[in-house]
């Protein structure tokens, strides 16, 4: 695992990370890596199926289409860090 | 203090103590071993009570991990980015906890965002093991297991992705309990990984757990994960006979022929363990499963886990909620905020799944995943045609000390100390009880049922606790006079 891919990924996934970081996080995908070797290990792998949730849920259905205003501005706003006339507010994005 | 919610309850109701008392209690206790400790976030001290419940639970005060949304109440997931963060709506299990008149005392410390096991990572500091604080009490819902094994509350509500319930309740000497998927409705709760997160509860017993699931389990349509009630009370099937039962264990994760002596006082534990299942009636036979399937387990849970997250997580900007980072433009301010707010460990954990996800890395690492997934669930649904459960020890020895060294690549720790990720992949019930001591130090066993059983888990659960001496234990740290 190079460096240079992992400032990639942390890029994509917007932070930074310092220098140092990048140390443990290359020893830490040495050993990584190696353990996902071990998923490798298992025969006839690409015949199954991937599973993405415990069991088939079969009560999963629609709900009505129906209008629901559970929340009042004011509260949707109280955990921003800036707002304004009932906005978030950000800086401008084109100038 | 240190009583069971029974109790609490009786005394409540004979009028030999007022909810309000217990309440006080347990705030006091909290912040008497706050400082040494470490379970809180936040200690709450206004006594607010629905009273129009009759329910068991009214009047019993409890904590809740922090990573549960509580109207008005601070709720940071132990992460800075939502240091400043208070909710604005009630998780459904919060609703119902309320609703049936429990007193929440208290928010608990979890590792970062519920990532990680050692209960170490939390932004308030760490979570010491009222054991022995030299050693952790596991994650990440340390604060939760801690505060019920100080006797500060009689139950806690936790949540668990991979163990985060059952292994601190192992080294934490309570019991710790994970539901069937779906059983208790997500809503409100901080997403890890979607299709393996689970709230559960810790208590002092299992009849207790049975108390408060009978509140908190359910139908609610704001979780689309959320499964029909199976409308059963499961204090009435808890005393129920248990002989004729049978129990298997993996024998491939209790392999000890490289004669690791913590491991070998573990397996002692587990031989008297299955002895007093087979008092009770229950048989326990040895299965056999693929040694490269069980050492898949936890590569596969670390690719989907970190997968999940990286993508569930994406909403932490710092714009719309949480601590707003600086800069002159909207991708400057989410970049500060995240750099900020998120600690090493879990950029590290976000990097990872982000890897996974990697158009040229998907096939590889994380469907291959999935696939390994079902090959699991698929073995263990084929062996419960034959038993009512899968019972092995919760973890591979006691709880390790602050900074011991782990060889991650091991097998004892590849398998045996994250086995119980099994009941996550498979959505299955789940539970740990104490099972023993070594070296002062609790065990913990852990039984896993079918689908929908959570009754059948619990009745065994509890027919075999009372087989041993710990049940409504309270750690036993020199400096603590409980």
């Amino acid at each position: 695992m190079d460096k240079e891919t992992l400032k990639m990924l942390a890029n994509k996934l917007m932070f930074t990370m310092k220098e140092e970081e990048y140390k443990t996080l290359m020893d830490e995908f040495d050993i990584i890596l190696k353990q996902m070797d071990l998923i490798g290990n298992i025969p006839d792998i690409d015949k199954v199926e991937p599973m993405t949730y415990p069991f088939m849920l079969d009560n999963v259905s629609l709900r009505e289409d129906k209008v629901v205003d559970e929340l009042e501005i004011d509260e949707i706003l109280v955990n921003s860090g800036s707002n304004l006339y009932n906005q978030v507010k950000l800086p401008k994005v084109v100038e | 203090m240190a009583l069971s919610i029974k109790e609490m309850r009786e005394k409540i109701d004979s009028g030999s103590v007022s909810s309000e008392e217990l309440f006080t209690e347990s705030v006091n206790l909290a912040k008497k071993y706050q400082d040494k400790y470490n379970p809180f976030v936040t200690i709450i001290d206004k006594y607010e009570i629905d009273k129009s419940s009759d329910s068991n639970l009214s009047g019993i005060p409890y904590a809740l991990k922090d990573n549960i949304s509580t109207k008005g109440i601070l709720t940071t997931a132990s992460s800075n980015i939502l240091k400043n963060y208070v909710p604005v709506y009630d998780a459904t299990i919060y609703k119902k906890l309320k609703e049936a008149g429990a007193v929440l005392m208290g928010k608990t410390v979890l590792d970062e965002l519920a990532m990680g096991g050692t209960g170490t990572t939390g932004h308030t500091g760490v979570v010491k093991n009222p054991w022995n604080s030299e050693r952790l009490i596991g994650g990440s819902s340390a604060g939760s297991a801690a505060s019920v094994a100080l006797g500060i509350v009689p139950f806690a509500i936790g949540s668990d992705t991979g163990d985060s319930i059952r292994k601190p309740a192992a080294y934490g000497g309570v019991v710790g309990f994970k539901p069937t998927y779906g059983r208790i409705s997500r809503y409100g709760l901080f997403a890890f990984a979607s299709s393996l997160d689970h709230l559960g509860v810790f208590a002092r017993n299992t009849y207790d757990v049975a108390m408060v699931m009978n509140v908190i389990k359910g139908h609610d349509e704001r979780d689309m994960t959320s499964l029909p009630d199976d409308d059963k009370n499961y204090l009435d099937t808890i005393d129920n006979e248990v002989a004729g039962k049978k129990l298997f264990y993996i024998k491939e994760i209790l392999d000890n022929s490289d004669n690791d002596k913590e491991l070998a006082k573990v397996i002692d534990n587990f031989s008297m363990v299955i002895k007093k299942c087979e008092s009770l009636g229950i048989e326990v036979c040895e299965e056999s499963i693929d040694k490269d399937l069980l050492l898949a387990l936890y590569p596969t849970y670390m690719s989907i886990s970190c997968a999940e997250v990286t993508s569930n997580d994406a909403n932490l900007t710092g714009i719309h909620f949480g601590v707003r980072g600086e800069g002159n433009t909207p991708e400057e301010i989410i970049k500060d905020a995240r750099t900020k707010g998120f600690s090493e460990l879990i950029k590290r954990r976000f990097v990872l799944g982000s890897y996974i996800l990697q158009k040229e890395n998907q096939e590889k690492l994380f469907l291959n995943a999935c696939r390994i997934r079902r090959m699991v669930v698929d073995k263990i649904n084929d062996l419960f045609k034959k038993y009512d459960g899968l019972i092995m020890p919760a973890a591979s020895g006691i709880a390790p000390k602050f900074g011991e060294g782990t060889d991650k690549l091991s097998d004892k720790y590849l398998m045996l100390d994250n086995h119980l990720v099994i009941g996550n992949f498979g959505g299955f019930p789940s539970i740990t009880i104490p099972s023993g001591f070594v070296d002062d130090m609790p065990l913990g066993i852990n039984i896993t049922g079918r689908v929908c059983e959570d009754d059948v888990v619990l009745n065994m659960a509890y027919k075999l606790e009372n087989t041993m001496d710990y049940v409504n234990q309270v750690a036993k740290d020199g400096e603590i006079d409980v």
